[in-house]
């Protein structure tokens, strides 16, 4: 694709397909994630939670009431069994004591205060504590600072979220009676084993989520490729045409939306093409009226001059005779300029055409003029091929070596070349006559420019025509300096693939 | 030599009549192409002088008619028109040569010489070019005093080649090919040297001119 004919802001189909659909499926793919969280994740705290819970109710069950009526703890031999199986560890040895294995021993003995981190299980990472305090905040056994969950109060359990000796705590508090007396069984557990399942949970939720979108995202792309393809074969139809084509577009590879945007292109694309027939016609018309009349009153005047005997007759006729190829020329310059317009000849003109037999051609039609001014009419021909328009061509080198016939004075020398330069075939005229300064080489193309110290002949046509010609070959026309004198050197530069 | 002019504007009729007058042709005008046929078949021509615009039927027609009657006149087409297709059609039809107005007597004039210089050399196998008259039968050239020009077969070959195409560049190629039979080999030195013999030999009676880089041409003096 040719992006300098790309305006920067320009937004693509595809692009803006792509974009309308991206975003909006990122946004269903945070939901679907957060989705997806909440369904896996909140079932699985609570599973955390129940366990934990039991913890508290098996603590409470070892709270007894002494004759005295007061509250305490009975130890256990050993520890609370493990609360739930481990996932990732090996689970605990059913025999034996773990206790004093892995870890320092936990007695519910309140002659242990303060209570030491307790191990759950062999190998686990998550630290447990607890709390058997009265209503009145009392702790009867276990750790003295643990907070007491605030959280609603379900079943005569609570939970809550806490911060203890700078670890994040889950906490459960159970609520019952003991002879009559209320206590609150306080259990932590760190937050560490359950953070890790979620995290886990929530990667495995992101990472699959991710995969269908990026498929999704893929077919999107895909579709929309497919989908714009006959878009695409359109422009490619539109770029290989010759630019100078008024041709219609076919209509058969178009999808519904853009044929309408075709069928008026191909209507438009009609109408220049009538008018530029109807152009040509006009020219035609317009060359053989100006034409005709011309060649009678040339001819008649070249009679009479020959008729003539008087010398001051003569000398009027001569610059009658000047005046009128004056306009003869004008016309001939005016009608090829006209003609030489883009619009004016289509594709199919264009062939292939050898330089070295056009520069044959054109000197043999002005070999004449060249020795009637004495002037050493040459060629230097290397073998070039060009794809162009022939009397185009034609008309082009006829205008150079004019202009290099009006500007070269009697004796001098005029050479025309041709041949290949790094590939690219090329056509020069060069001329012994004065050059042309730099600040005119621009000018000098314009029409009707004419420069100072110009015979009356010029029409200040010619170059312009060559431009215009030159332009529709997608060649370049260079004014350069002579190899050799003062001369100027018209270069015109194809390009290499013509 | 006499010619026929089928041109409907009076100025350039009368303007061409009087200019091949001093060129020293007879030339007789008609202003339309239906009257072409009354006068070739009481008057013989040697060439005629066609513009493609004419009233009533028009020069392509009348073309394409006297071809297909058979007529070997030699056809000059004379337009206003330029474009290709109308050069390529007036050819293909049949027409000789072809003349784009607005046009100058000279011009007119030699394209009128060499027309019917070409049409004599296939029937009368006879070329005048300047004053040298080019025997193609006999193969030999005699200038106006009457001598026989001494060429060798190369410098016959040469002078034939360019007095078919005189008025016209033939490139160093085209000599070559015309000198040489398949198996020989000659440089374009060796062309420039037999030219220069030519030269020599033809004096004042006709000039080849060398053209730098293309070729040579044989004009008249």
């Amino acid at each position: 694709m040719r992006l300098r004919f790309k305006p920067r802001h320009a937004p693509s189909i595809r692009g803006r397909l792509l974009g309308y659909l991206l975003l909006p499926l990122l946004v269903l793919m945070v939901a679907s994630i957060w989705a997806d969280h909440r369904t896996f994740v909140t079932p699985m705290y609570e599973s955390f939670d129940r366990a934990l819970s039991r913890a508290a109710i098996a603590i409470a069950a070892h709270v007894q009431q002494a004759p005295d009526g007061k509250l305490y703890v009975q130890s256990p031999d050993r520890g609370p069994i493990p609360l739930r199986p481990p996932d990732d560890q090996s689970p605990p040895p059913m025999d034996g004591d773990p206790y004093q294995r892995h870890g320092p021993p936990m007695r519910f003995d309140p002659a242990d205060r303060p209570i030491s981190w307790m191990r759950l299980y062999p190998g686990a990472r998550d630290s447990f504590l607890y709390r058997v305090s009265l209503p009145d905040g009392q702790t009867l056994a276990g750790d003295e600072g643990l907070p007491i969950a605030q959280g609603k109060t379900v079943d005569n359990l609570a939970y809550g979220d806490a911060t203890y000796k700078q670890l994040a705590l889950r906490i459960a508090s159970y609520q019952t009676t003991v002879g009559g007396e209320a206590i609150t069984v306080t259990v932590a557990e760190t937050v560490h084993h359950r953070n890790t399942v979620v995290r886990r949970l929530d990667t495995v939720i992101g990472l699959s989520d991710g995969i269908q979108l990026s498929l999704v995202l893929g077919l999107c792309l895909f579709g929309i490729t497919v989908a714009l393809r006959p878009m695409n074969r359109l422009r490619d139809q539109i770029m290989r045409r010759q630019p100078q084509s008024l041709q219609p577009l076919p209509l058969e590879p178009v999808p519904g939306e853009v044929r309408p945007l075709v069928e008026s292109l191909n209507t438009l694309l009609v109408t220049v093409r009538d008018s530029t027939l109807a152009q040509q016609h006009f020219l035609t018309n317009a060359a053989h009226q100006l034409r005709t009349p011309l060649t009678g009153l040339k001819a008649q005047l070249e009679v009479l001059a020959n008729e003539t005997h008087d010398n001051a007759q003569q000398e009027r006729i001569t610059r009658l005779q000047g005046s009128v190829d004056r306009l003869a020329h004008t016309a001939n310059q005016l009608l090829a300029l006209a003609r030489a317009e883009p619009s004016a000849h289509g594709p199919g003109d264009f062939v292939a055409i050898q330089l070295d037999a056009l520069i044959g051609t054109v000197i043999d039609s002005m070999l004449d003029r060249a020795l009637a001014h004495d002037i050493d009419l040459g060629a230097d021909c290397g073998p070039a091929q060009v794809h162009g328009v022939y009397w185009l061509l034609h008309e082009l080198l006829i205008n150079l070596l004019d202009n290099a016939l009006r500007h070269t004075p009697d004796g001098g020398k005029i050479t025309l070349r041709c041949g290949l330069h790094n590939g690219s075939p090329y056509l020069e005229v060069e001329d012994s006559g004065p050059g042309i300064p730099h600040a005119e080489r621009e000018r000098v193309r314009e029409r009707f420019y004419r420069a100072a110290g110009s015979n009356g002949q010029s029409s200040g046509l010619g170059l312009a025509i060559v431009e215009e010609i030159t332009r529709s070959h997608r060649a370049r026309f260079e004014i350069l300096d002579a190899h050799e004198g003062s001369g100027a050197r018209m270069r015109i530069q194809f390009p290499a693939h013509a | 030599m006499r010619i026929l002019l089928v041109e409907d504007d009076p100025l350039v009729s009368d303007a061409i009549v009087r200019g091949l007058a001093t060129a020293g042709y007879v030339v007789d005008a008609v202003v339309d192409a239906e009257s072409v046929q009354g006068r070739l078949d009481t008057t013989h021509y040697d060439l005629a002088i066609v513009d493609l615009g004419l009233p009533g039927e028009d020069g392509f027609a009348l073309v394409r008619r006297l071809r297909r009657d058979g007529s070997p006149l030699p056809l000059l087409i004379v337009t206003a028109r330029d474009g290709l297709d109308d050069r390529v059609n007036a050819l293909d039809l049949g027409a000789d040569d072809y003349l784009v107005k607005p046009f100058a007597l000279p011009e007119l004039a030699a394209r009128c010489r060499a027309l019917i210089r070409r049409a004599t050399a296939a029937t009368a196998n006879e070329m005048v070019v300047g004053r040298l008259r080019i025997d193609l039968a006999g193969r030999r050239a005699i200038d106006d005093t009457g001598r026989v020009l001494e060429l060798t077969r190369r410098e016959w070959s040469i002078l034939e080649c360019l007095a078919h195409h005189s008025g016209r560049v033939v490139s160093k190629e085209r000599l070559i090919q015309a000198i040489v039979s398949w198996d020989e080999e000659i440089s374009g030195n060796a062309i420039e040297v037999h030219v220069s013999r030519l030269r020599a030999k033809l004096g004042e009676a006709a000039t080849v001119r060398g053209i730098r880089g293309l070729g040579y041409r044989l004009d008249d003096a």
